[in-house]
């Protein structure tokens, strides 16, 4: 079951490219039985999102990936979006980005697609109230689990969503916003590690400073690379029959999520709804705070990498965090 | 091998890898379940979940909880409690599975890839049995079929088994499919390196396949009993066995368990104990094949 009738909610007119349910951090504490978190790409956004409407960081809302879909409100709620520029309009008037904006049951959001990042963000006063699965609202839309029914959202479905208490016209701070490129270019933080050890000298250099291209290949579980081929170190030849026959294979391991799996010679960046473990190496592993330019890109951008350490990385998964509250509101 | 001291890997901000040795080998895995066991035990403060691989496991902690120098210090004193490995018996399931060996759905595919990606690709049953040095695909059948499986971690897709055969004398390995299959059914199993998997749905794959099971080990339907608590059949630390079926069983306990009426055949009371376990597998003949 969908949730009970009355808190009955938001009617999808159209669902757009794939718009799932997601919450923060996701579906934590399966990575053992191989479940991936899922969860938004860019929590940053979706954490403002949430609380510019009043609700708690982590609560379901939409994430709306290239094609935004429309919707229609069948009570009164107060509702914002963030991320993307998805040219959003309620009844037909542009809607402002990082504000959160009242809505009268009956109107309609339609979005379209992304002009600037890829990924918007719809929370609602309340949050969504779609059915728990293993702790989290989450959508794993190719394992057909969380979210409405297993998949991301269908025309004709009602999204359940709660009683909040959200309040219009609030606004996120310019400070405290994720400033997404324009110019098709990110420089993307990653941390050394784990099995940086099988790459050699001439490939951790060529990997920092390659321009690597996003193919369109890749989607919420894997963000596939374009570029030059790597090199390895002697670890990678001589080794034992059941690491596998690549340079790049490694007796099957758990992967960070974040990872950068280099399956053969393609780096695939393993995001939300990526693999748990595998037999490839991962030399080095994009940390939380990084993620976001990864759901803010499209195909055909361009990345290059900054190594940090695993201390600075953490810090600066705290100072976002810190934007992610209500005092960064104004 | 068996590292003297276990190494420790970041992954980014939250993680840690920690492995044991570089090689499939029960004590190694056993250091990495034995590990996990022992997190949970003890709620490590800061860890948010762990999961042991064949020679690793990977620990998700909260670095607003602990650092990362201070897991590592805490991860080194578990480990050094782990030492009397001999002592350690974990709980394991024994499921036996129905498996048609050779089977046409394996062949399906393979012929496949073979029209559509790779004319030179030898067949895998085939394949495998040469460099394995095996008489023929009917040997490897016997090989792979003639030991249980450990399932030593749980990954790649929900509920996937990477298991490894307990008996040295079925030991096989073989590469992986490059570039991967684009087309697998769900059921299938095959191996890649020295671990055997079986495929959870339809989809692309890596392994070299030889064998199908009709019984799921991932089923969002929930129907059968075993699949009341969870999507996923197999836990770290269960055993498998493959049985051999035939063609009409394989297609009649396939609509059993769509229906939801049949009975997975798993044996729940047996511990497996490292110590017994290797005073058997170093009294075989590892040159001994089935």
């Amino acid at each position: 079951m969908l949730g009970s009738e009355d808190n009955a909610m938001l009617e999808v007119i159209k669902p757009g490219l794939e718009t799932s349910i997601q919450d923060w951090p996701g579906r934590y504490g399966y990575l053992n039985c191989g479940y991936p978190w899922s969860g938004p790409m860019d929590s940053w956004s979706f954490r403002l999102a949430n609380v510019l409407v009043g609700n708690t960081p982590g609560d379901a809302a939409l994430e709306c990936q290239f094609i935004g879909p429309t919707l229609k409100f069948q009570r009164a709620t107060v509702i914002a979006l963030t991320g993307a520029d998805m040219q959003a309009k309620l009844d037909g008037e542009p809607v402002p980005l990082w504000q959160s904006i009242a809505v009268n049951a009956g109107q309609t959001l339609a979005m379209g697609s992304a002009r600037v990042g890829a990924r918007g963000y719809l929370a609602i006063a309340g949050g969504i109230r779609n059915p728990v699965f293993f702790g989290s609202r989450a959508t794993f839309n190719k394992g057909g689990l969380g979210g409405m029914e297993g998949h991301a959202l269908k025309a004709g479905q009602v999204v359940p969503v709660g009683e909040g208490q959200g309040h219009a016209g609030r606004r996120v701070k310019e400070a405290a916003r994720p400033m997404i490129a324009t110019d098709k270019r990110w420089q993307v933080e990653v941390v050394l590690g784990p099995n940086d050890d099988w790459i050699d000298a001439a490939g951790h250099e060529r990997f920092l400073a390659t321009h690597w291209k996003l193919s369109s290949k890749s989607d919420r579980g894997g963000f596939r690379l374009e570029g030059p081929d790597w090199t390895f170190t002697e670890r990678a030849y001589n080794k034992l029959p059941e690491h596998g026959s690549d340079p790049a294979n490694i007796v099957d391991h758990g992967y960070p999520v974040g990872a950068i799996n280099l399956a053969g010679q393609t780096p695939i960046i393993l995001v939300a709804d990526g693999p748990s473990g595998g037999g490839f190496i991962n030399p080095y592993t994009v940390p939380q705070c990084a993620f976001w330019k990864l759901g803010q890109s499209k195909p055909g951008e361009v990345y290059r990498f900054q190594v940090i350490s695993v201390t600075e990385a953490q810090q600066r998964a705290r100072d976002m965090a810190a934007r992610c509250t209500p005092d960064s509101l104004e | 091998m068996i590292y003297e001291q276990p190494r420790f890997l970041p992954g980014g901000d939250r993680f840690l890898t920690i492995e044991f040795g570089d090689e499939l080998n029960l004590e190694l895995n056993f250091r990495a379940q034995g590990l996990a066991k022992l997190i949970a035990e003890n709620k490590v403060k800061g860890i948010v979940e762990a999961a042991p691989f064949f020679a690793t496991i990977l620990i998700h902690y909260d670095p607003d909880l602990i650092g990362f120098e201070d897991l590592k210090r805490e991860m080194t004193a578990l480990i050094s409690t782990l030492v009397t490995l001999d002592d350690v018996e974990l709980d394991s399931r024994l499921i036996y599975l129905p498996a048609v060996y050779l089977d046409r759905w394996s062949a399906e595919a393979i012929d496949q890839y073979i029209e559509k990606i790779n004319p030179n690709k030898k067949r895998d049953p085939e394949f495998v049995a040469e460099l394995n040095g095996l008489e023929d695909a009917a040997q490897m059948v016997r090989v792979h079929s003639g030991t249980e499986y450990w399932v030593a971690a749980l990954g790649f897709w929900p509920g996937t088994p990477f298991m490894m055969p307990l008996d040295p004398r079925c030991r096989l390995f073989a590469p992986k499919y490059n570039p991967p299959r684009t087309f697998t059914y769900k059921g299938t199993i095959g191996m890649g390196g020295g671990s055997t998997a079986i495929y959870p749905v339809d989809g692309p794959g890596g392994y070299q396949i030889f064998a199908r099971t009709p019984v799921p080990i991932w089923d969002m339907s929930q129907k059968m009993e075993p699949f009341r608590e969870a999507p996923h059949l197999l836990r770290p630390t269960d055993r498998v066995k493959f049985v051999h079926c035939s063609l009409e069983e394989f297609e009649a306990t396939e609509r059993k368990c769509t229906e939801g009426t049949y009975q997975i055949n798993a044996v729940g009371y047996q511990k497996i104990s490292l110590k017994r376990y290797r005073a058997w597998a170093e009294s075989l003949d590892r040159n001994a094949r089935f």
